[in-house]
């Protein structure tokens, strides 16, 4: 039986006891003399059963279910052993061919040899199959069984029934946090092994990233540099162009949208900044290398400036126009969040608009701005795509934005997908860059988060 | 003079910076939205070639002696049966006097790679075929499609050009003679990856994202609404909750590519799942826009107005009921949206897509989650990184696919808003 | 609330069917465990070649295409040498050979057979905008105007590299701003740039050539380092890229592989050095100074258990594929010579181990 049909199964038991429980209980109801004492529907009655006959007879198929491969090849492994079939040395590799064999051709394709082993097999994995089925159902239909004597019109069954889908609600919020310890563990296992090889310091503070020297053995130099500081500068310097363009771009929209526009050129605008939200990022990326760059590059040459061809400028500008609905969104919020006699008491003190925007509005929403900036340097400092497709490799340490600068995401593309030597320092390298940048945005993001709060509740 | 005088003699420069304030902030849209323009007719222009696929029209005699197949071969034979003969002597016959070996190379040139196995499925199709003289328009190579559409200009020196005088010449020749035509490209959103510019087609992709979103949106959706629930509804005021709120907001801004750092070291290393497989890009994306989600459904259960939990609590019903009766529905809609618009993030994501093994050459389409498979970004950025120049076209068209279910998608939540939305 | 409550009917029909298919779909997955497709890691230069030749195999026989990723040369063989078995992959492509410590560690974790298959050279060309100015380099052109520090009329004395023209560095030259797109260092391509036209280069020097006997390390510290003072851009993996900015910028040179030259030999021309041009003949007779090997590495003990493994390698190794006049040619690989081709071939039948 496939895992799929036990399923069903389950499910069509399942039903079964619902309906069951259901009738008992209010078959016992209408027995009853004080209608009063009645509290409990009987369909959550149905429900328990239901659970009961699910929960258990699922998680005990998971766990047979992982169980059953390792039982299987270790059946069939004494079966070869036994028979002196030579083998190779790998079990699932030898299992592929006869694994993969599912229509009668390709069974008839097989050595004869393999032919043997497939009939075998085919036994021990339908007896297994049949052992798992039997052993799931016959627990489901044990614990309803049990259940439905127990059960009697003074259980309280829906209490019961929700105090399991609120633990069940629980589980869920949980997983926020497993993810997160996931995320910590998975970086930090590797970047501990990369703090064994390469100091910690020397890559917090050192200023030469050189992974050019670090490919083989016998290159150049094995010496690896590993100082980290040119790509937090580089990221830096591309996020702070990002943050230039965006600010400005996304805080004037949002006030205008918000203080001036009628509501025509809202109904147009809004939609269209959320279409800039929602362009991918590999869009950007693509639009960035292939037009907007070389076009910096032609602008700065035709007044006499030398451009890099991976400028920072030019992912750090495509980067902010990605941005751009994500600080007005942010900034919409705060400034709505500003209470409305603020604004009368300015407007009738006789302030212009503008006048009340700049000496009132904003300064009362400072905090709140200042957290969305924050959220947005976040952002730009954990793009990828972008900068993987538009700026440079090179580790340049400068804050010039006409030259290329390489930042810490593209680096973990790189090391992680290069043409590295396997388990050196640069494999690692990118997991004590991704370590950086989970503790930078986290760090980031506490701060932000906590002003933004502070704020609101200021005008709470 | 007194205050009024002063008052009325700044007011026309402060009238003044009112409008500069106001001009400026309808500039910072306009130039939002201009960036936005430039971007999609830069896109669109260069995907415009994309949808036309240039043929040429051949006259070509299936002889099964040439094929190398007996009488009523099984498709078998015809599989291994070598159509490009055939193809090769029509136009052999139709340019005579072509005899070395380059220039051979060159004239075979003219159709794609793909035009035997065009003709091969035609035949295992119709084997009546066999014997027949047939007209079949077969697809072009992509120098001569690039040629027809005008990428390439005949007018520049020989030197500079790519496709040779010769060639240009049969180009010239199949041209006047009517054999060159085009029509829709009906291949590309038919077909899956290939290394011929000409046969590339998006099919895979899409089912590739396709299959992802599912697993995405059979993962993150239930948990996602029921931790929404229960931080809303009936979590209590303790340090653990706080810890899971915090946790929440800190991931929704995790940069993406983490994502993949942990999706690489936890279900490919540790749980070794397939490598490219939707099953696991679901999972890790799934892990990404979870807090999407649960962020919007919060909102969207604290926007439904407490007299409605106190008139159903006070009716007597529990507080799941209440809350599964009457607040979830009431919610429904803005949770809704909040799922395409996460789903949505979860389609163009690529960064964490590219630690887990994605960024692979599929042919296949995929038929399953744990089949080898691509998404639409990462199609995307592989087409980007072809040497062939057919695939500039392609990229921008496999963009203007990607943006077009992005904009269904959000159309879709927009609508659902618009439709269901409830001002309490 | 009507619509609402139609919605939240619609809905929860919908979740329920939604959930269903979904516990089916992935129920169904955990059951199919054999893998009929190959898999195939490695070089993201030979990539290309692998891909086609995995779509024909795909499109001709009855069997399922490969799956091809590129993972760089070193996360290839990472893969590849992990175990046996089917979620490994069994082949794995490469820019440069197989280091003795990968195949050591291959043989560590139990794979013991592996097959080399050599497919051909990819010269490495330097190429600028079609209209610019030629360059007729040498190799010790470019080792002078790359390299980190040069050295001077003295013997054993080096100084940070000075030039910022070409015509300094050879009066012959164009009197343009040094500027070259290169791959990064992560790239085969950078590797084999380094080891033949800038060590070319540098064993010009007499005193230079002598320290590889007596320093071997200081040989290559010299011959090796290319300068970072912005005159040498690591302009990223993406050699479309390159050529397209050499196209907006025409006294910029790009370093690339043949295969993009080939294909874009209308926007870009490839620099002459040593007195060869970067074309096809010159490249496969090695009077072009710059083209490096190119392999794939098979594991042995998959041939027989992956379904298609062997034709695979029979159709990658045929003549029509690997051959002078191959299919493989035109995407701009430089074919092996006769005997090597044949001995290849041999390799590949027999499956000879590997041995280094």
């Amino acid at each position: 039986m496939t895992v799929s049909a036990l399923i069903f199964l389950l499910l069509i038991f399942a039903a079964f006891s619902f309906f069951m429980a259901r009738q008992k209980i209010s078959t016992a109801y209408r027995q009853t003399q004080q209608k009063s004492k009645i509290l409990t529907l009987p369909k959550y009655f149905g429900y328990v059963a239901a659970l009961t006959a699910l929960l258990p007879a699922l998680v005990m198929l998971f766990f047979l279910q992982m169980a059953e491969e390792p039982y299987i090849n270790s059946e069939i492994t004494s079966y070869i052993n036994d028979s002196e079939i030579e083998a190779n040395q790998d079990l699932d590799l030898y299992l592929n061919e006869i694994k993969s064999a599912d229509t009668p051709e390709k069974v008839a394709a097989l050595s004869p040899e393999k032919q043997v082993v497939y009939q075998r097999y085919h036994e021990i994995e339908t007896t297994t199959n049949r052992t798992i089925s039997v052993i799931v159902l016959s627990l489901s239909i044990l614990l309803v069984i049990l259940g439905m004597r127990k059960i009697n019109t003074e259980t309280p069954a829906r209490r019961v029934f929700e105090k399991i889908i609120e633990g069940i609600l629980l589980l869920a919020a949980s997983i926020a946090i497993m993810t997160t310890v996931g995320i910590v563990f998975s970086v930090l296992f590797e970047s501990t092994r990369f703090f064994g090889e390469v100091p910690i310091m020397s890559f917090m503070f050192g200023t030469e990233w050189s992974p050019q020297t670090a490919i083989r053995a016998d290159q150049v130099g094995s010496s690896a540099a590993f100082g980290a500081v040119p790509l937090f500068v580089g990221t830096m310097l591309i996020s702070f162009i990002a943050l230039l363009v965006s600010v400005p771009l996304g805080l004037m929209s949002a006030i205008y949208l918000s203080e001036y526009a009628g509501s025509k050129i809202r109904a147009v605008a809004k939609p269209v900044l959320e279409i800039l939200a929602g362009i991918p990022t590999v869009v950007y990326g693509f639009f960035a290398a292939l037009t907007v760059a070389p076009f910096i590059r032609d602008l700065g040459e035709s007044i006499g400036l030398s451009v890099a061809s991976e400028s920072a400028l030019a992912a750090g500008l495509v980067m902010g126009i990605m941005i751009i609905p994500f600080v007005s969104s942010l900034s919409d919020d705060v400034l709505s969040a500003v209470p409305q006699n603020l604004r009368e008491g300015s407007l009738g003190l006789g302030a212009t608009r503008s006048e009340t925007i700049v000496k009132v509005l904003i300064p009362a929403a400072l905090p709140g701005i200042v957290g969305g900036v924050l959220l947005a340097a976040s952002r730009a400092i954990g793009e990828t795509m972008i900068v993987v497709m538009a700026a440079g490799l090179a580790a340049n340490l400068t804050v010039n934005p006409l030259e290329a600068v390489t930042t810490v995401t593209v680096q973990i593309v790189t090391l992680l997908t290069g043409d590295q030597e396997f388990n050196s320092a640069k494999t690692l390298a990118a997991f004590a860059l991704g370590l950086m940048l989970f503790v930078t945005t986290l760090i980031l993001n506490v701060i932000a988060l906590h002003v933004v709060r502070k704020y609101r509740e200021q005008y709470e | 003079m007194n205050n009024t005088d002063l008052v009325r003699k700044s007011l026309k420069k402060r009238y003044l910076k009112e409008r500069i304030f106001k001009t400026v902030g309808l500039l910072s849209i306009v130039s939002a939205i201009l960036f936005l323009l430039i971007l999609l007719t830069d896109i669109f222009t260069k995907a415009m070639p994309a949808f036309s696929q240039t043929n040429i029209s051949l006259e070509v005699t299936l002889d099964p002696d040439v094929i190398g197949v007996g009488e009523n071969p099984s498709e078998q034979d015809l599989m291994a049966a070598d159509f490009r003969r055939v193809i090769r002597n029509s136009l052999a016959d139709q340019f005579p006097g072509v005899t070395k070996r380059k220039e051979k190379r060159e004239l075979y040139s003219l159709t794609s790679m793909g035009a035997e196995f065009q003709l091969r499925d035609m035949v295992i199709a119709d084997p009546a075929l066999l014997g027949q003289t047939i007209q079949v328009e077969f697809m072009a190579d992509d120098d001569v499609d690039a040629v027809i559409k005008g990428a390439i200009d005949r007018n520049l020196p020989e030197s500079d050009r790519r496709v040779k005088d010769q060639k240009l010449g049969w180009i010239e020749t199949l041209e006047e003679s009517g054999q060159i035509s085009e029509q829709f490209n009906w291949w590309f959103f038919t077909s899956g990856d290939s290394r011929e510019p000409e046969m590339a087609g998006i099919k895979g992709a899409i089912k590739g994202s396709l299959f992802t979103l599912l697993v995405t949106l059979a993962l993150s959706f239930p948990v996602a609404v029921a931790a929404a629930i229960y931080l809303e509804e009936f979590a209590p005021k303790n340090r653990f909750i706080d810890f899971i709120e915090i946790n929440i907001n800190n991931l929704a801004a995790v940069p993406s590519i983490v994502f993949g750092l942990l999706g690489l070291a936890v279900f490919i290393n540790f749980f070794s799942l397939p490598r490219s497989a939707p099953l696991v890009g679901g999972i890790v994306l799934s892990l990404m826009t979870l807090p999407t989600i649960i962020i919007a459904s919060r909102s969207a259960i604290k926007a439904v107005p407490p007299s409605l939990r106190e008139a159903a609590l006070g009716l007597g019903a529990s507080k799941m009921q209440t809350v599964f009766h009457h607040v979830l529905p009431a919610a429904l809609p803005g949770i809704l949206t909040g799922t395409i618009i996460g789903m949505a993030q979860a389609l163009g994501e690529t960064a964490p897509l590219l630690m887990i093994g994605m960024v692979a050459f599929i042919v296949d389409i995929p038929q399953g989650i744990t089949d080898p498979s691509t998404v639409l970004p990462i199609q995307v950025y592989l087409w980007a990184d072809s040497p062939e120049r057919g695939f500039l076209a392609k990229t921008s068209a496999a963009i203007m696919v990607l943006l077009f279910f992005l904009i269904a998608m959000n159309a879709i939540a927009i609508y659902l808003r618009k439709k269901f939305e409830k001002k309490w | 609330m009507a619509p609402i409550v139609k919605l939240t009917d619609l809905f929860m029909k919908t979740l329920k069917k939604i959930t269903l298919i979904a516990g089916l779909i992935a129920a169904s997955q955990i059951q199919a465990a054999g893998r009929d497709y190959i898999s195939v890691v490695g070089s993201s230069t030979v990539y290309p070649f692998s891909t086609v030749v995995a779509e024909r195999f795909g499109k001709s026989t009855s069997f399922k295409t490969p799956k091809i990723e590129s993972t760089g040369t070193g996360g290839g063989m990472k893969l590849f040498c992990k175990a046996n078995g089917i979620d490994t992959p069994d082949i794995t492509n490469a820019s440069r050979r197989i280091k003795e410590s990968e195949l050591k560690m291959c043989h560590d974790n139990g794979v013991d057979g592996v097959v080399e298959v050599l497919i051909g050279f990819d010269g490495i060309v330097v190429a600028n905008e079609i209209s610019s100015h030629e360059f007729n380099l040498t190799t010790k052109d470019l080792f002078l105007a790359l390299a980190k520090e040069v050295p001077t009329e003295k013997d054993g004395e080096l100084v940070a590299n000075p030039y910022t023209m070409w015509n300094e560095v050879n009066a012959e030259l164009p009197a343009v701003k040094i500027e070259v797109l290169g791959p990064p260092p992560t790239s085969g391509t950078r590797d084999a740039f380094v080891e033949l036209a800038m060590e070319g280069g540098c064993k010009n020097f007499p005193w230079i050539k002598d320290t590889k006997s007596t320093d071997k390390s200081k040989y290559k510290t010299i011959c090796h380092s290319i300068r970072e003072d912005g005159a040498y851009v690591e302009a990223g993996e993406n050699d479309n890229l390159i050529i397209q900015k050499l196209q907006k910028n025409p006294d910029a040179l790009g370093i690339f592989g043949f295969s993009f030259l080939d294909q874009n030999a209308d926007l870009v021309k490839g620099s002459v050095i040593n007195g060869a041009a970067p074309e096809f003949e010159t490249i496969a007779s090695g009077d072009y100074p710059v083209s490096r090997p190119l392999y794939f590495y098979v594991k042995k003990s998959h041939v027989s258990e992956i379904p298609g493994m062997q034709e695979f390698l029979a159709e990658f190794t045929s003549e029509k594929a690997m051959g002078d006049e191959g299919y493989l040619t035109d995407k701009g690989l430089i074919p092996l010579g006769e005997d090597k081709y044949m001995k290849v071939k041999t390799d590949v039948l027999e499956l000879n181990n590997l041995e280094l």
